[in-house]
């Protein structure tokens, strides 16, 4: 019954997905109530297809279908300064996202002050994370610069945990001649229970599970007038706890992650150059069968994208992780753990094409050549014997909104 | 031989300015984008950093609480990218980039693309708080003209 159901809604989606992309025409934007009411979404499928190593399901020669986003959202702006506004999403990738339906965002957005200076207020409910540029709608194809973002900021692998948290967002803009400032603070409980994030912190997945704790996001931006120049700066208090079941033998623990993250961004009419840099600062602490453990990871990325007509994009990417920046290749993790140097750092050339067929459905193909393993999920690639250290990606993507 | 040559290139030289300054002529009548809004709104004019705000879909209040609703052409509408760049002084791609990330964020929402300047006219004449853009010489009296400070 249970698999019957689940054929049931991959033909569904996959019948959407067909419609969405073959008739762009018919679907439009919904606008209803004098556009006071707004609905959209998209679909996107993406192929994958790797030399070496598994990437959003298995990949390793082999062409692997299993990455697909769909979302659906409404906004309700009543009264100028309220909006009502949810999203409901579907993720699948590889192992690690199953494609279960779930709420991205479901907030309530009031405009407490507003003037010619700016306007300053608050969200209620659950918040998309401000994460470097590109973290909000990471899930969008058409917001991402590539197919899948820069691995070493924006891990897919721990892809809910960033997504968004329940809480509070204060938020402060002032609009003025001299440029544009934009200051966030998100206080609340980003989602952490899930396998992956577990997978991802503690190796394997263990009976137990993790919650999280209050974790915190501040992030300012500065943008010129033109917005020819955009700088950002992002810190986040991240703490969650691992709650155990005595078949685990881990007896709970807790894992504080704070990352700091710079960006920077100079657009032209033509060009834009995008570059992100983070520390991030992990730490293993209460697991009593665990030694304690912290560590800062660095990763950077420069990105260029070049706009060769309106409809056509070039993308050139260099992006770089080592997950801990005193042992920035590993060599001392595989002398203590046995497991390969090249799993603790990755280097990524990316080349990308980017063909906008309307303004609602879009096409793209990427280059990877990869260099190490750091940003994998043990999930697909859940032997470390079989990785290997150098490999290449080549990913393909259709992406329909309306 | 030299001679020619020096003839031909001061030729060129005064004819091209000369070509392109009656195009500018031309063009000074009917390209220029003006910013327009509905009559019933009683706001001479505005900070462009407002303006911007506005057309970026972050600024949704008028000076006296009307809410903003703001039109636009397509993106590749050659008035829409006069007037992004003239007016806004920013390309049409971060419009639409500004307008993506804050609808699948779930904090703002697209403006009403509108396809021709007959139907600007009328929705901005006919909606309370709407803003958008015309030629200059295809604004009536319908409409106000908003000036930029």
């Amino acid at each position: 019954m249970c698999a019957c159901l689940k054929y049931a809604r991959q033909r569904l989606r996959t019948l959407v997905f067909l419609a969405a992309a073959c008739c762009p025409a018919i679907v439009q934007a919904v606008e209803l109530m004098d556009g006071k009411l707004q609905l959209h979404g998209f679909v996107s499928q993406g192929i994958v297809f790797t030399s070496n190593n598994n990437f959003f399901g298995k990949t390793d020669d082999k062409v692997g279908t299993d990455f697909r986003e769909l979302g659906v959202n409404f906004s309700l702006r009543p009264h100028p300064d309220i909006q009502v506004a949810a999203q409901l999403l579907s993720l699948k990738a590889g192992e690690s996202n199953d494609g279960e339906v779930r709420i991205d965002y479901a907030l309530l957005d009031w405009t407490a002050l507003s003037g010619e200076w700016g306007r300053g207020g608050v969200r209620l409910g659950r918040v998309k994370n401000p994460f470097g540029f590109y973290n909000k709608t990471r899930d969008v194809a058409f917001t991402r610069p590539s197919i899948i973002l820069p691995q070493s900021i924006y891990f897919d692998r721990t892809r809910n945990l960033a997504l968004s948290s329940d809480g509070v967002e204060f938020y402060i803009e002032r609009y003025s001649e001299n440029g544009n400032w934009f200051l966030n603070l998100v206080s609340g409980w980003p989602q952490a229970s899930d396998r992956s994030t577990e997978v991802t912190f503690l190796g394997r997945n263990q009976p137990g599970h993790f919650n999280s704790n209050l974790t915190h996001l501040l992030q300012g931006i500065y943008e010129t007038v033109d917005g020819r120049y955009r700088f950002g700066l992002t810190s986040v208090w991240l703490e969650i706890e691992y709650d155990s079941t005595p078949a685990s033998g881990l007896d709970g623990g807790r894992v504080d992650f704070e990352p700091l993250i710079f960006s920077a961004q100079y657009n032209a009419e033509k060009w834009s150059l995008t570059g992100e840099y983070a520390f991030r600062h992990s730490k293993f602490d209460h697991f009593p069968a665990l030694p304690r453990n912290a560590f800062t990871g660095v990763s950077y990325y420069l990105q260029g994208i070049y706009r060769i007509q309106p409809k056509t994009e070039l993308l050139l990417r260099y992006d770089v992780l080592h997950t801990d920046r005193d042992d920035k290749y590993g060599r001392a993790f595989e002398e203590r753990s046995g497991r390969p140097a090249f799993s603790r750092y990755a280097k990524d050339w990316t080349l990308g094409l980017k063909y906008s067929v309307n303004p609602n459905f879009m096409l793209r193909a990427e280059y990877h050549r990869v260099t190490g393993t750091a940003w994998l999920t043990p999930m697909d690639n859940p032997d470390p014997a079989q990785q290997q250290r150098r490999w290449d990606m080549i990913m393909l993507l259709g992406s329909f909104r309306f | 031989m030299k001679f020619v040559l020096l003839t031909g290139i001061a030729l060129v030289m005064l004819l091209v300015p000369v070509q392109s300054s009656i195009a500018t002529v031309d063009n000074l009548t009917e390209a220029i984008p003006v910013v327009i809004t509905a009559p019933s709104l009683n706001i001479p004019d505005i900070p462009r950093s407002n303006l911007r705000a506005m057309f970026a879909m972050r600024k949704h209040k008028w000076p006296d609480g009307t809410m903003v609703k703001v039109f636009v052409y397509r993106d590749d509408d050659p008035l829409h990218e006069k007037f992004s760049k003239q007016i806004l002084n920013v390309f049409p791609y971060q419009l639409r980039q500004a307008w993506d990330r804050q609808v699948y964020s779930g904090l703002g929402q697209y403006p009403e693309e509108v396809a021709s300047s007959e139907e600007m006219l009328s929705r901005i004449a006919n909606t309370p708080g709407a803003i958008g853009y015309v030629k200059m010489n295809e604004v009536n009296k319908n409409v106000r003209v908003l000036e930029i400070r």
